[in-house]
This record gives structure tokens, C-alpha cells and sequence, in this order.
């Protein structure tokens, strides 16, 4: 073929090219579609489902509170007054029998998981997540020694706290405060010193007295080039020394030399701005 | 003899109002009620059985699952606390989703599987009510504020769909997705999820 003879066959090969296009459709899928529903069919409503669930739930709330009526019954049966009242207010207390754990946490035996030798009882929850709780917050641990409570593990946001004699428990919150600071510190050193602020701001309302404490807040805010409230938190911090117990007790605050130095560097520094 | 000398005026008056009427009657609205249960797909788009169909499947994968009765054969017979979130509408047309929600929510009552306490857009009017009753009702009767039970559990969700078409024929792909999540943990305790899949082929010729 000559290349002069390519005009006239340009018809004849737009033609084909037509044809071929047309020849060449999407592919259909045809799986033989089941219809699974058609005008003027019935849906009905799930009854059996329904019914079942009612069934089965009123079962198993009525199977609880029997369990719970029964386990409250033996608690309350033989409680000494301290342990009455924290089963009262929903609380464990340490001195506590097996029966009463489960009255003051309103859980029943499903919700734990017990591991026993010899005199010595660790209950654990089944659903660490879901688990049963008392008035202070989820348990994670308990453990009996002679089958009474010896000590108690809250899972908190901060981590676990054990509470195995009568001041751990009423320093809940002081142990939160502690952790709290921890958490300000390891935030500070990551140079995130707004979210330091705010868990050393917490922490304070429990340890107003915290010295060590007011000198992280100034030097939080000292970064944060706040330098009113860095200078007065410095001012507060060198108030709460007191200096002159400080002298008398030279070494014991030996640690914090450092820091009144540096507070009172700053102070200088922050009034001449 | 003419059309005028056989018909008279009045004959020929009310001959014409009869086909007219009869013409109307011809394009008359027609209105049949029919049970609610019945399949009426007119369009193609997201209808009542579609919901319906949604909301059976829901109602009967969340009865089924069991969280509801862990929750309470581990807390001495207390059912767990729910509290319906927002089921978002992730498609292109406008579809009410409440009607299954409601469903769903109506089933979790009626079983006594869970309580449900009322949603944050139903929470502001009843706090009022009872903000009300603090001033205006007798001691003895007034709802006491700081009772209300929080949520252990809250039930969300989407629709999605997707759609093709292609000349006559449209093939429509809807997909529900619930989860039940624990507020506290962020834990997804129960997911359910329903597809519905439908063909719609328009006729050839016709309105």
C-alpha cells in the first residue's frame, strides 16, 4: 500500500474503528441477581428476637439481685460498725470479709476472678474495664489475707494505688497530686509547658503548701513569658520557705539552694522588665 | 335534520358536563391505607422498608450479642445504662435516620436489656421542667436536681451508600454501622452493621 492511497481508506478505517468501539461495551456482570424482596411482601417486626431478649434479661437481672440480696444479708449480718458504715457508703475497707467486698463493690462472684493458696486470696475483676467498682473508684485488685481484706488496688488515671493501711486511704488524693506532678514534670521537660501548668494548677489545690511545687508553677510560667504571674508565684514560693526555719534546717532543704537562688534571680530580673 | 334540531340546548349542556366530569374522574387522587409491615418500593431511594428492614436487624444483632447481659450478670443484676448518640447521614440524599434509631431505642426499653437515658437534645427541655419545679411545684413533688443516672454506654452510628448508574438501570448500595461505645474507655463493646442492596431498572418507554 502506497502511502498516497491512506486518505481513501481513512473512511473505511474510522468505520471499523466504530464498529470495534461499539463492539467493545462494559462487561456485564450477569450472576442471575436474587431478588430478595418484592413489592407487597410482609416485614415483621423481630417478636422471637424481642421476646427472647426480654426473657433471657429478666432472668439474669433477677438471678443477680437474689445473688446481691443474699451476699448483702451475710454482709450486714456480721459487720463491725467502721466496716458497716463503708458498706453503707459503698466502700471497701480494709478488715473486710470476702462477702462484704462483693456487697460494698454491688457485684456478685461472676465479676471476679479468685486465685487461693493457703490463707492468702487475690480477687481480680473478670472485665478489667467493665469491672466492679466501689465509691472511690474501679477496682483492680484485692487481696485477703486470712479472709479479710489486706489491701486494696484502685485503678486510677494516673496509674494503680494501693491502699494497705488506714492512712493510704485517706490519702487518695494526695497520692493523685503527687501524680499529677509527675506527670507536670515529665510534660515540662518535653518543653510542653501549658499542659505542665495546668497539672501542677491541679495538683496545688491539694498541696497548697507544696513549696517545690509554686517554683514549677513560676518557672512554667516564667517560660510561657507570663512574667506578673511567674514573679508573684516566685514571691509565693519564697514566702513558703519561710528562710528562717530554712537556716535552721540548712541541710535538710539543702536541695532546694538551687531553686532560691534561682527564684530570687529572677525576681530581680522580672521587676527591672 | 341538523345536530341542534335533535339535541336541544339544555340535552347538549348537560351532555357536556357529564364528559367533562367523567374526564376528571379519570384523574381523581387515589388513597389507600395499607399495613405498615407491607414492601412499597416506588423510587428506588431510601424508603419506610428500608428503615424498617434496618431496624430489624439492628434491634435483633444488639439483643443478640450479649454485652447487655454480661454487664449485668457482673454488676448483681443491674442492667447497663445507654445513651443514644448521633447516627450520621453520610449520603446524598436526605434520609431520617430516627425512625430505626427509635427502633432500636424503643427494643433496648421494652426488653429491659438496658436503660436509656434521654439524649443530650431531649436533656435541655427536661432540666428546664425540673429547674421549673424547684420554684413553682409543692415540695413534695418536685424532681430532685443531681439525680439524673449517667451513661455507662452510647450507641452511634453512619449511613453510607454508594451508588451506580448506568443509562436505564441504577444499582443502589446501602450500608448501616452501629457500635455501642464504652463512654468511659472508649472500648467499641458491640458493632452491628446491615447492607441493603437494591436494582432499579426504568421502563423503556412510559412517564
Amino acid at each position: 500500500m502506497t502511502p498516497n492511497k491512506l486518505p481513501q481508506l481513512a473512511p473505511t478505517v474510522f468505520i471499523t474503528a466504530l464498529f470495534a468501539a461499539a463492539c467493545a461495551n462494559p462487561k456485564r456482570i450477569d450472576e442471575g441477581v436474587l431478588t430478595v424482596m418484592r413489592n407487597g411482601d410482609r416485614i415483621e417486626a423481630p417478636t422471637r428476637a424481642v421476646d427472647a431478649a426480654t426473657t433471657q434479661s429478666l432472668e439474669s437481672q433477677i438471678a443477680g439481685r437474689e445473688r446481691r440480696d443474699s451476699l448483702n444479708a451475710v454482709a450486714f449480718g456480721n459487720c463491725a460498725p467502721t466496716v458497716c458504715a463503708s458498706l453503707g457508703r459503698g466502700e471497701i475497707a480494709l478488715g473486710m470479709t470476702e462477702a462484704q467486698v462483693l456487697a460494698a463493690t454491688r457485684s456478685t462472684d461472676i465479676a471476679w476472678t479468685a486465685r487461693r493458696s493457703g490463707g492468702v486470696a487475690v480477687l481480680s475483676p473478670r472485665d478489667a474495664e467493665a469491672g466492679p467498682r466501689d465509691a472511690a473508684g474501679p477496682v483492680a485488685l484485692v487481696q485477703l489475707a486470712g479472709g479479710t481484706v489486706a489491701s486494696v488496688t484502685y485503678r486510677e488515671p494516673q496509674g494503680l494505688r494501693t491502699v494497705s493501711n488506714a492512712s493510704d486511704a485517706n490519702d487518695a488524693n494526695r497520692t493523685r497530686a503527687v501524680a499529677l506532678v509527675k506527670e507536670g514534670d515529665a510534660l515540662a521537660a518535653a518543653g510542653d509547658f501549658t499542659a505542665a501548668l495546668d497539672r501542677y494548677d491541679r495538683a496545688s489545690v491539694v498541696n497548697r503548701a507544696d513549696a517545690e511545687l509554686q517554683y514549677k508553677m513560676a518557672a512554667s510560667l516564667d517560660k510561657l513569658l507570663r512574667p506578673i504571674e511567674a514573679e508573684l508565684r516566685y514571691r509565693m514560693f519564697l514566702n513558703q520557705l519561710e528562710i528562717q526555719k530554712i537556716d535552721a534546717q540548712s541541710n535538710a532543704n539543702a536541695k532546694l539552694a538551687d531553686a532560691i537562688a534561682r527564684a530570687r534571680e529572677r525576681i530581680i530580673v522580672l521587676e527591672k522588665k | 335534520m341538523t345536530l341542534r334540531h335533535l339535541f336541544p340546548a339544555r340535552a347538549r349542556l348537560a351532555a357536556g358536563a357529564l364528559l367533562l366530569l367523567s374526564a376528571g374522574a379519570c384523574f381523581s387522587k387515589r388513597v389507600t391505607r395499607i399495613e405498615p409491615t407491607a414492601v412499597t418500593d416506588l423510587s428506588g431511594r431510601w424508603n419506610d422498608t428500608d428503615s424498617r428492614l434496618v431496624a430489624n436487624q439492628l434491634v435483633e444483632q444488639t439483643l443478640a450479642a450479649g454485652w447487655a447481659k454480661r454487664y449485668t450478670d457482673q454488676h448483681g443484676g443491674e442492667a447497663p445504662t445507654v445513651i443514644v448518640g448521633t447516627f450520621a447521614n453520610r449520603t446524598m440524599e436526605h434520609i431520617q435516620v430516627g425512625t430505626f434509631v427509635k427502633d432500636i431505642e424503643r427494643a433496648l426499653i421494652t426488653t429491659g436489656a438496658a436503660r436509656v437515658v434521654a439524649s443530650s437534645s431531649e436533656r435541655g427541655e427536661l432540666r428546664d421542667e425540673r429547674k421549673d419545679q424547684q420554684q413553682y411545684s409543692r415540695a413534695d413533688t418536685r424532681a430532685r436536681p443531681g439525680q439524673e443516672l449517667g451513661a455507662r454506654y452510647a450507641l452511634t452510628g453512619e449511613l453510607q451508600a454508594i451508588e451506580d448508574v448506568d443509562g436505564r438501570e441504577r444499582v443502589v448500595f446501602y450500608q448501616v454501622d452501629a457500635s455501642l461505645v464504652d463512654l468511659e474507655t472508649n472500648t467499641k463493646v458491640w458493632v452491628g452493621q446491615h447492607k441493603i442492596k437494591k436494582y432499579v431498572e426504568r421502563a423503556r418507554f412510559g412517564l
